[in-house]
């Protein structure tokens, strides 16, 4: 079985384990194969996990794959890191390895890189080829494994290179398991148990009585039969049921509407009129409806409270920017992996290129450049230097430092950036849903009708009146009503999941499903947020050279340089023989030339000649306000490239798509104004909607303002679109914030939706899905209130009986569930 | 039919241990993760199965 499925997966330009296409890959990485029929691999890591899957000969890992529909496997296997801070009980924190009876020890970790259930198989059965390894068990929905190992034969570091090695990384846990979810999980289930039995049970009384009516039922037996349905009954309103009175009752209190209202209002008078009739043994007990009523809700809010949580979940299963360990320099110079939180102010850490910052501190040692754009949107490194501040949250590109910490947890600046956060989420204004909002009318009308019912026959018949009242209550209960909603939104937040969107407040739709302003950062959100090559003037050759240098430091513009090397058809096979970073580019010798990268200064210091004709171009590129990197060789400057933040392929698109929706599109940004006018002319944002030089401070404001500007008593609402920190208020403080891939840990908890397709065009789509879901539940709620007022006419006309109400409500119900469950909610298909 | 005075106790009976049942699972944590188990019983985890060979053989099936 497994080998077809392997076959396939030699094919052409894809890594025999993770699937991934090779383009792209430089020459040097390539593994080529040695004939035809071989696996080929895109990294050195890949080829490792594949060879060590197979020596266990657990190759139907892949088949199962396959089968399953998981994605691609990470390919970040091997990475260079040590494993040794695993043994340490100061790594781990709270969930350091505990001793069983048995002298074996457990911990349960936090395991990243799982795709599907074949990840789980692989990892089990790993395990049980690893002498002392006794047990691994991976929890796939909160993605966390239970270790139970023999400390004597293996340790914790040993697991977590082997683990490494398949491609997956262990880490201590970010927080402990969500206690309060799985409580309210667990609450929810058993609430749904025990109304499923009551209302399985008092249907199967209802259909005696039912039947016993037309084939004659001895009265004992109806009495009996009536006092027992009425006792499952009345448990699952007074027990799964108090949800929806509670519900009701802070309804009432805050005066606002809420769908709870007519359900508990139709709960409250069909109990007590069915224990009424069920002791005077006249007239029809409801226990049946009422309790497969309180069963079809719960479950409805149950499938709603699931599917909000596994969005929220996705999102924090995403990679941290502020890193939890930190390398903590003690009184021996020595350096030692620590947990952030046990940093303390006057602590020397350092942080090695690549890495960001954990805290806020000043530079003690060292000099290097820093990319801040997650904390201010700027696209440009900075060069920083002793004596110079940093900011947790900005990574570290050039050379390891060390840093003195000024400032931990919320009094970094990224704390304060997370506390403004919390009170923008705080001031804003809950959205009334929908469903919501009928309900309040729905009460009214519903009571006004009783009360004319009652009017209509009371001067006919005192007791005939009544009944017609209580039935008109009772049917008229919007069960469906109820429904529709959690359900509406409860498969729009699963399909919007289908496409890598998060949801995780399901009331985002509404607002998504009308018109407004949605405002999007720049950095990062519709520009790449790395630089790439625009134009190179002069010897494409030199671009060669330059990427071997370039290979060996971890900056943004080397990365740009590699990539656009690899895409060109310069020699990418030049390793470079020495090589030395500085502040303003790196140089070195590759090939037996001398090379240099870097900007005019770093020509200057060197004593490079910049030369006349390359001088010229540098000139001219500099007039637009960009500064080009020049490539010498042997000491003359043969190459001038310049790069910029290339916008996103579809970002134009987008904007004309949103725009054509009735979305007015603007654009807020911490970065210079003059790059913000560009980016804005060349997506297609008007220049007055195009704000540059903004703190994050002063986008909150105009997010704020533009709530208010568009205000009157219809409030237009607003998106914000972004990635970064500086972004995260202005993301809580919008009516919806959305939160694109690559950004900052604050800016995905600010946001209740995260999008992590590559593609910006999702955010057209998903303003579509809202529409076409909003679509849905007004067809739903069309279909029960018809439902409803035919029951409430037969109510008024007193035509109603038990039976035809217990008929009418579960189908209304079941029509509700067929609209739904078929309805297109993101109608295009996926490209 | 007076039988139902003692075939419906009985009957709600059974059922009530069900759901009692039921509920008692649901407190023990067996409903917090529905993803894995059933996916992990569809693999077959007796690791000797897998020693033939499996990569080199070209059998199709």
């Amino acid at each position: 079985m497994s080998n077809h499925l392997e076959a396939g997966s030699y094919e052409a330009d894809t890594c025999a384990h993770c699937g991934l296409s090779m383009r792209g890959a430089s020459a040097d990485q390539l593994n080529r194969p040695t004939a035809a029929n071989e696996p080929s691999f895109c990294c050195n890591g890949c080829q490792g996990a594949y060879e060590l899957i197979h020596g266990w000969g657990l190759t139907e890992f892949y088949a199962l794959r396959d089968q399953l529909g998981g994605d691609e496997s990470s390919a970040n296997g091997s990475r260079k890191q040590s494993f040794e801070a695993f043994d340490t009980d100061d790594f781990l924190g709270k969930a350091k390895p505990r001793e069983l009876s048995n002298g074996l020890l457990t911990a349960t970790l936090a395991i990243h890189g799982l795709h599907c259930a074949a990840c789980a198989w692989l990892i089990e059965n790993a395990a049980l080829q690893t002498p002392g390894l006794i047990e691994a068990r991976v929890r796939l929905n909160d993605h966390t494994i239970r270790l139970v190992y023999d400390s004597k034969q293996l340790k914790l570091s040993q697991i977590a290179q082997l683990l490494d090695r398949l491609g997956y990384e262990l880490a201590p846990p970010t927080h402990m398991p969500d206690e309060h979810f799985r409580n309210e999980h667990r609450r929810l289930l058993i609430q749904i148990a025990i109304a499923g039995f009551c209302a399985a049970n008092a249907m199967w009384i209802a259909i005696a009585l039912y039947a016993g009516e037309a084939g004659g039922l001895a009265a004992q037996h109806a009495v009996f039969l009536r006092m027992t349905g009425s006792v499952l009954g009345l448990a699952a309103v007074v027990f799964p049921g108090r949800t929806f009175f509670k519900g009701a009752f802070a309804a009432i209190r805050t005066r606002t509407p809420h769908m709870d209202l007519p359900v508990a209002l139709g709960l409250a008078v069909g109990s007590t009129v069915g224990i009424l009739n069920a002791i005077l043994g006249r007239g029809a007990v409801y226990f049946d409806s009422l309790a497969v009523l309180v069963f079809l809700l719960l479950i409805g809010r149950w499938i709603q409270f699931r599917q909000q949580h596994r969005a929220a979940r996705a999102v924090e299963l995403l990679l941290r920017i502020t890193p939890q360990h930190a390398n903590r320099i003690n009184a021996s110079s020595e350096t030692e992996t620590v947990l952030v939180d046990n940093l303390e102010v006057g602590d020397r850490v350092r942080v090695l290129p690549g890495e960001s910052f954990p805290v806020d501190g000043v530079i003690h040692r060292g000099k290097s450049t820093v990319d801040r754009s997650l904390l201010t949107g700027e696209s440009t490194p900075i060069t920083i230097d002793v004596g110079d501040e940093v900011l947790a949250g900005m990574v570290n590109l050039s050379r390891s430092v060390d840093i003195e910490t000024e400032a931990v947890g919320s009094d970094s600046r990224a704390g304060k950036i997370m506390q403004a956060v919390d009170q923008a989420i705080g001031e804003r204004i809950p959205i009334i849903q929908l469903a919501d909002r009928i309900g309040g009318v729905f009460v009214m009308v519903v009571t006004l009708l009783a009360v004319m019912t009652f009017l209509i026959w009371v001067s006919t018949d005192w007791l005939a009146a009544a009944e017609n009242a209580t039935s008109l209550l009772i049917v008229a209960c919007p069960c469906a009503l109820a429904l529709a909603t959690p359900l509406a939104i409860a498969i729009s937040i699963g399909r919007a999941a289908k496409r890598k969107i998060f949801v995780r407040d399901g009331a985002v739709f509404q607002q998504m499903a009308r018109t407004g302003v949605i405002w999007f950062d720049k950095t990062g959100t519709l520009t790449e947020g790395r630089p790439n090559i625009q134009e190179l003037h002069g010897e494409k050759r030199a671009l060669g050279l330059a990427a071997a240098l370039e290979r060996e430091c971890c900056h943004p513009i080397a990365d740009a340089i590699v990539t656009a090397a690899a895409h060109s058809d310069c020699d990418n096979n030049l390793v470079a023989e020495s090589v030395e970073v500085h502040d303003s580019g790196v140089t070195g010798v590759c090939g037996g030339s001398r090379v240099a990268v870097g900007n005019r200064l770093l020509m200057q210091t060197r004593g490079i000649d910049v030369g006349v004709s390359m001088g010229r171009i540098a000139e001219s590129v500099e007039a637009q306000g960009v500064s080009p990197i020049m490539i010498a060789i042997d000491g003359w400057v043969v190459t001038v490239i310049t790069l910029a933040d290339p916008i996103k392929h579809d970002a134009a698109g987008m904007v004309s798509k949103i725009r054509q929706m009735g979305w007015r599109v603007g654009m807020l940004s911490g970065d210079n104004s003059a790059v913000v006018a560009r980016v804005a002319n060349q997506v297609g944002i008007e220049p007055t909607m195009a704000y540059g030089d903004l703190s994050p401070e002063q986008k909150v404001n105009v997010v704020k303002k533009g709530a208010i500007k568009a205000g009157g008593t219809n409030k237009t609402p607003v998106i914000m679109v972004g990635d970064g920190a500086n972004d995260a208020a202005a993301l809580a403080a919008a009516d919806v914030g959305i939160a694109v891939r690559g950004g900052a840990e604050v800016s995905l908890q600010a946001a209740p939706v995260y999008v992590s397709a590559g593609e910006l065009s999702v955010v057209a789509s998903l303003i579509r899905a809202a529409r076409s879901s909003r679509l849905l539940i007004y067809t739903t709620f069309g279909v029960s209130i018809t439902y409803n007022l035919i029951a409430v006419t037969l109510a008024v006309m007193g035509q109603i009986s038990p039976l035809i109400a217990a008929i009418l409500m579960p189908i209304s119900s079941v029509t509700v569930l067929t609209i739904t469950l078929a309805w297109p909610v993101f109608l295009e298909q996926k490209k | 039919m007076s039988v139902i005075y003692i075939a419906l106790p009985i009957a709600l009976a059974l059922g009530a241990a069900g759901m009692l049942a039921c509920v008692a699972c649901i407190r023990s944590g067996q409903y917090d993760d529905l993803q894995s188990p059933p996916v992990r019983i569809l693999l077959d985890d007796d690791p000797e199965i897998r020693e033939r060979p499996a990569a080199t053989d070209s059998k199709h099936h």
